[in-house]
């Protein structure tokens, strides 16, 4: 019985800790987010948004030249993957020669699944 | 200069030794000696012995910054701090690689001392084992990168270190990391040894279980460190950026999770034999595929400072023979499992243990392929891609909400077979009541709410089963802390995403910025000449709505060789956020590129790993 109204006192406190949590719009723009997901490609392993080069800089300059004109994240990823290829996006596409990229990790799955189900329902 | 021939000479003689290890105990294998000859366990020491010379030199020629050995003009500068002298030495390949193997060598002394309980020729057989590996090292550092080169006329001055390496973390990352991956190996070792033995029983289990506990407590410390590096460094304000390198550390560290938890099963219940000793050999390919990866150059990272293709390849042969050796052994003397009508039960702690294994092989198979698709698919159509932290997510946090239930549900259940009667409503209660929590703190959020909601629910369930097993004190600890560590770690990350938010603009010196009810005010910028680097500091005062001030000091730095601008975050960090803010210099401008970000609850994401491996380490300290 103590143990369950430790246990009921600690899940409010739980809960009180949050109440000053403010919710935000996690980035001051819209250029921000996308320029995350794109990579600087005459950098080593850094995203657009984090890199000061000249390309990044202008590349900024671009998505927010964009988003003015009112094209959607979704149009501006298609535009720049016409321009410079697949690769400047951290999202590798869902297609046919990505299948075994999505695919394998899921058949796995799927493959353990059967493999404990054998173990536990079947012998 | 005397310190290359000492240091190179030992090696040689390290290397002799070894491979008179390695026929001594193939000799002694055939005479079915009784006990293990002091000799042995003199030529280890031995082994071990050279190597530390020929490492101790290295260090002392850094140290001294002797420019006629070639392994130090590459990587250090006489104007270095004599910390991050030190720290050099591991600092490049060459000298990573002497650590490495300075390892290998201590790690089978002290596995030969401390198995003394276990029979002689299992002992003789990890002796062999571990021998190959250590001598394929000693031929790797002296024929393809010998830290001893001899420079002819000696340069006056070096071409220093990467200026991002030269930083207290990084300089204990590699040590405590190699620590776990060469742990590892004689994980390999030793169970290549009792399939040859033939004795993978229980008995084994007790005695691998600690040498497993250990690789993969100092696995989660190293890259933890790593990851502390990464976020306070490299000035995105993130701690893990799904980049290949980072990758490669946490394949075997998944694997090594799996074993550590089917290593369980066959002390308990003699059960699993095969799949303990396919996750042994897998756990360390994994260790050497890591450092293939990294010192081949074939990936494309952040972490690339040193390559060539040439040690690549021998990596490759190398690791190629480790595990067709493997692959034969495993063929040719079959492990006999344990033949009962029934083993599995669905509703039992085995099968729970099973579940954990599924998951970390998707884990793992989710990290392998999204580390390794593209370099194949670039050498097979020519065709680029970048797989970074969207496709990881996607994939593996979805997953995640079931394996968090498991892991909660798991431990509680009873060898053998457990009744599904014995699972109370107060659970299934206590699941929604999470859910419902989980709904109120996320549904103001712009995120996907209900499944926010539900993953959330899925760690704070977790959290407080813990908590109560806490409580109640009938659990084995070691356990619950760790399973503890990585719901406050799901969670720490979940509220830090959802919450965290940054503002960057250009800023000028003076300038004042309101943003999210924060002022951000630029004050000044202070010059200072250091040892090595010339220092930029600006300072910023952020206000927040209560009038409360914190000052932040962010600085540039401009190091002298190589030269090289970093900048360097300053953090303010409380229990509940980290305050971050880094600057960068704009081309032939005025201005300063700011970047500010609050993020809740980090230092929570350090805590909860160092509490999974504190339950780790709580086990190794345990008796049996």
């Amino acid at each position: 019985m103590m143990n369950k109204i430790k246990f009921i006192l600690f899940i409010s406190l739980f809960i009180l800790c949050f109440q000053k949590l403010t919710v935000a719009n996690n980035f001051s723009s819209e250029v921000d987010k996308i320029s995350k997901n794109l990579r600087c490609l005459i950098c080593q392993g850094q995203s657009v948004y984090d890199s000061q080069s000249d390309f990044a800089i202008s590349m900024k300059l671009l998505i927010k030249n964009k988003i003015e004109n009112g094209e959607t994240e979704d149009q501006i990823y298609d535009y720049l993957k016409k321009q410079y290829g697949e690769w400047i996006v951290y999202d590798p596409e869902f297609d046919k020669k990505n299948l075994i990229l999505w695919g394998f990790p899921l058949i796995l799955f799927i493959f353990g699944g059967l493999l404990i189900y054998k173990k536990v329902f079947i012998n | 200069m005397i310190s290359n021939y000492i240091g190179y000479y030992s090696l040689l003689l390290g290397f002799i030794i070894s491979a008179s290890l390695l026929f001594y105990s193939i000799f002694y294998l055939k005479k079915n000696n009784q006990k293990i000859n002091q000799n042995i366990l003199s030529l280890l020491f031995l082994q071990f012995f050279t190597v530390a010379i020929s490492f101790i030199s290295l260090v002392y020629s850094f140290i001294i910054s002797d420019f006629s050995n070639e392994t130090v003009y590459n990587n250090s500068h006489s104007t270095k701090p004599i910390f991050y002298k030190i720290t050099g030495t591991w600092g490049n390949h060459e000298g990573s690689l002497l650590l490495w193997l300075l390892v290998l060598t201590l790690f089978i002394f002290l596995f030969i001392i401390f198995s003394k309980k276990q029979p002689v020729k299992y002992r003789f057989l990890s002796i062999f084992f571990q021998q190959i590996i250590i001598l394929g090292f000693f031929l790797f550092l002296l024929l393809t990168s010998n830290p001893f080169n001899f420079l002819f006329p000696i340069p006056i001055e070096g071409l220093g270190l990467n200026p991002i390496l030269q930083d207290p973390a990084l300089a204990i990352h590699p040590p405590i990391l190699y620590l776990g991956y060469v742990g590892s190996s004689i994980i390999f070792s030793a169970s290549l040894a009792s399939l040859v033995q033939n004795n993978i029983n229980k008995e084994w289990a007790v005695h691998i279980k600690k040498w497993i506990q250990t690789a993969w407590f100092f696995l989660t410390i190293g890259i933890l460190l790593g990851s502390i590096w990464a976020y306070y460094e490299l000035g995105w304000g993130g701690f893990w950026f799904w980049d290949p390198v980072e990758n490669v550390s946490l394949m075997p560290w998944l694997c090594l999770t799996a074993l550590f938890h089917t290593v369980i099963v066959l002390e308990k219940r003699n059960l699993l034999k095969s799949w303990t000793l396919i996750l042994s050999i897998a756990t360390f390919t994994f260790s050497m595929i890591g450092t293939f990866l990294v010192r081949s150059g074939i990936l494309n990272s952040v972490h690339t400072f040193a390559n060539d293709p040439e040690r690549g390849v021998f990596i490759l042969i190398f690791l190629f023979s480790l595990i067709f050796l493997a692959i034969i052994l495993f063929f040719i003397y079959q492990v006999e499992e344990n033949k009962i009508e029934k083993n599995f039960f669905l509703i039992s702690k085995e099968t729970s243990i099973l579940i954990n294994n599924w998951f970390m092989m998707y884990f793992l198979s989710v990290v392998l392929i999204g580390t390794t698709y593209p370099i194949f698919l670039e050498v097979i159509t020519n065709e680029k891609i970048s797989i970074g932290p969207p496709f990881f997510n996607k994939l593996i946090i979805p997953f995640l909400i079931l394996f968090l239930i498991f892991m909660a549900l798991g431990p509680n259940l009873k060898w053998i077979k457990d009744n599904y009667k014995n699972i109370k409503y107060s659970k299934i209660i206590l699941f929604f009541f999470c859910i419902f929590i989980s709904f109120y703190l996320v549904q103001k959020t712009s995120s996907e709410i209900l499944f926010t909601s539900i993953l959330g629910g899925a760690a704070l369930y977790l959290l407080f089963t813990t908590i109560r097993e806490f409580l109640n004190k009938k659990n084995n600890s070691s356990q619950t802390i760790s399973h503890f560590g990585f719901s406050l770690f799901v969670l720490s990350i979940l509220l830090n995403s959802l919450f965290s938010y940054e503002f960057s603009a250009n800023m000028k010196i003076g300038q004042e910025l309101v943003y999210k009810k924060e002022q951000i005010k630029f004050l000044k910028i202070k010059t200072f000449d250091k040892e090595n680097y010339k220092s930029v500091v600006a300072n910023f005062e952020i206000k927040d709505e209560k009038k409360n001030i914190t000052s932040l000091y962010p600085e540039i730095r401009i190091y002298n060789q190589p030269n090289i601008l970093t900048s360097e975050a300053d953090i303010k960090t409380t229990i509940f956020l980290d305050k971050f803010i880094v600057i960068n210099l704009i081309k032939g401008e005025e201005i300063f590129n700011v970047r500010y970000q609050t993020k809740p609850f980090m230092i929570w994401i350090w805590i909860s790993v160092c509490l999974i491996s504190i339950g780790g380490m709580l086990g190794i300290l345990k008796k049996n």
